[in-house]
């Protein structure tokens, strides 16, 4: 059905033939931040992590943070374009190579995430040289690796399928492989952060399904985002049904989400013991903005979702936007959180490398979040966002990836 | 016949005085960079460091010197994913490769008693424009993680590490906790004592005694 790919380009938004100036200019500033960003990392390097926020007793940042957030958005496009073919059902309109594309890019950037947070980026071949293969983050990075491989097959395999070269029968067993891929990077990921006796709100078995449900809400979320975006720009055209089909998903992946958040809260509070301090830092605590964000937004986004009448074009992308925001502040309560209460809460004289406020003693460094991102960090943060950007345009530039039949 | 060694540190919380000499002298003897501490003294109980708990006339202190505590069942060791952080198979010593470490401080995550590892931020500085200490001591790197050493260099001669040598108030032990006759495993049998954060099952081998 090639003449869909002419349908009507939405008329407020000119720059968008595709191949034309508008394309060209989203890539040319992309790859201008992408350039910034660089420079930044190498201002980074140079002058010494001391620039971010992050000190000895929050030694992780805003970059795990991405990693974390990049890593769940990579899910979306993978799972719905392969779920409906692995099983066999009715698919999402032929969407499936856009949304694949989606899932490479976000994988990308959650590497390039971990790279920039790492001290000795030159040292990163000692992983594939001196790799402790018990160490959960080794696991992540293998993972990682044949996931982003996995999910470049399963595009290719497409490509090569509707070209007639490779049998339906095989695309299905990719796409299942892939399938299976896609789980275990996400619960792979929770146990860098669940495996670890140190810091009670990250212990928890709850944390790998939980990761998975967080991935479906921003995956899909973001799917919805970047089909609607390109059917106004009239890049591909798609039959309301099948966004409908996806909100009604992202209702109930936000609805799960949102159990699960429960239930670890529930568990964690009832007892009054260590763990109410945990419910009381979200509820009512430092991270309190970041908890009701995400509580409240993937509400609303949930109600948008499953009542007809507010399923407007509008509506489904504040809702997909309000999912992925209260994922963003999910990933950020669970960094930040982690840190957020020392374990040896004794007193004690605190250099300036030892914790990010530290001029006001442990109690002051503790009271308010324990830390919060620099300048530096969050150019870099944008950087390599306009890396994503980037490769995203120049997918829908350069790759065959319009629907070609469902 | 070389046993397998489990090296520990005893300190006797009654006679530590919090005079922070141990500090100072790991400070010396390792060449730390500014900043950095390994060994630190910690006020229980008190707001503030060298503040008493309790309300007046019923007031009492107790001081914890914090360093790496070699545990056990080190949580950093099984997280970090090139074998830069590892436990010595003779001695049970938790070592630290800085030419190895690639600066993801995952064991900073994973390390229940956070703030005894610590991370250059930046190339290290020093106040003194020549080094201290011992010259058998690993250079110190940028963007790699460091911590107490149980002064490895100083085991390699014989010598108990510097943080008990010079305790003025003798309150610190060194030795071998396989070892029944040894002076911690003796102190540890017939004195009550304390261990940091038991509840999280990496079994440290730095005992309080109380």
């Amino acid at each position: 059905m090639s003449e869909n790919i002419k349908a009507t380009p939405s008329p407020k938004t000119p720059a968008a033939k595709f191949g034309g100036a508008g394309l060209n200019v989203g890539i040319v500033v992309a790859a201008i931040l992408t350039v910034v960003g660089l420079v930044l990392w190498g201002i980074q390097l140079s002058g010494g992590m001391i620039q971010t926020n992050m000190r000895n007793m929050d030694s992780w940042g805003i970059y795990i943070t991405m990693f974390m957030f990049f890593v769940g958005l990579s899910a979306g496009g993978l799972i719905i374009s392969s779920i409906p073919r692995a099983f066999g059902m009715k698919g999402f309109g032929g969407i499936s190579k856009i949304a694949v594309w989606t899932s490479i890019t976000c994988t990308c950037l959650a590497i390039g995430y971990v790279v920039v947070d790492l001290g000795g980026p030159f040292r990163v071949w000692e992983l594939f040289v001196y790799s402790n293969l018990g160490s959960p983050l080794m696991w992540d990075i293998i993972v990682l690796f044949v996931y982003l491989i996995l999910s470049i097959v399963y595009l290719w395999a497409t490509l090569r399928h509707e070209a007639g070269k490779v049998s339906a029968t095989a695309l299905r067993v990719v796409s299942f492989v892939a399938l299976v891929c896609a789980v275990l990077v996400h619960s792979v990921t929770a146990w860098i952060f669940s495996l670890q006796q140190a810091h009670d709100m990250w212990h928890t078995a709850l944390m790998a399904p939980w990761f998975v449900s967080s991935a479906l809400v921003c995956g899909t979320g973001l799917v919805m985002i970047a089909v609607i975006a390109l059917r106004a720009v009239g890049y591909l055209k798609l039959d309301q049904a099948y966004l409908v089909k996806m909100a009604k998903m992202l209702g109930a992946f936000v609805c799960v989400d949102l159990y699960f958040f429960g239930c670890d809260l529930l568990t964690e509070v009832f007892p009054q013991g260590e763990g109410a301090g945990i419910v009381s830092m979200l509820v009512s605590g430092p991270l309190a903005p970041f908890f009701w964000l995400e509580v409240i937004g993937c509400a609303i986004a949930a109600v948008i979702c499953f009542v007809p009448q507010l399923r407007s074009n509008a509506g489904l992308v504040i809702a997909a936007a309000l999912a992925i925001i209260g994922i963003f502040c999910k990933r950020f309560q669970l960094l930040v959180g982690g840190f957020q209460q020392p374990n040896l809460d004794y007193a004690v004289a605190l250099t300036p490398t030892a914790v990010t406020n530290y001029t006001g003693g442990m109690d002051a460094a503790f009271t308010g979040l324990v830390y919060t991102p620099t300048m530096l960090e969050l150019g870099i943060v944008v950087g390599v966002l306009g890396l994503g950007a980037l490769i995203l345009l120049l997918g829908l530039k350069f790759l065959p990836l319009k629907p070609v039949e469902d | 016949m070389a046993e397998q060694k489990r090296l520990a540190m005893v300190i006797d919380t009654k006679r530590c005085m919090a005079c922070n000499s141990c500090a100072v002298a790991c400070k010396i003897e390792n060449n730390l960079p500014n900043n950095i501490w390994w060994n630190r003294v910690m006020t229980a109980g008190g707001e503030n460091l060298d503040s008493p708990e309790g309300t007046y006339p019923h007031l009492k202190m107790m001081n914890i010197t914090v360093a790496c505590q070699h545990c056990d069942n080190p949580a950093c060791v099984k997280v970090c994913p090139v074998g830069a952080t590892y436990q010595d198979p003779e001695t049970g010593v938790v070592r630290q490769d800085y030419d190895k470490c690639i600066g993801c401080r995952m064991c900073m995550a994973a390390c229940p008693y956070t703030g005894v590892r610590s991370f250059n931020w930046e190339e290290p500085q020093y106040h003194l424009d020549f080094a201290v200490g011992d010259a058998d001591v690993s250079p110190h790197q940028k963007h790699t993680v460091e911590k107490c050493t149980f002064c490895w260099h100083r085991l390699a001669k014989g010598v108990q590490p510097a943080c008990v040598e010079v305790c003025t108030a003798r309150a610190r032990y060194f030795g071998d906790l396989n070892d029944p006759e040894s002076e911690v495993s003796k102190l540890i049998r017939d004195r009550e004592y304390m261990q940091l954060l038991p509840e999280r099952d990496t079994h440290p081998s730095v005992y309080y005694l109380v």
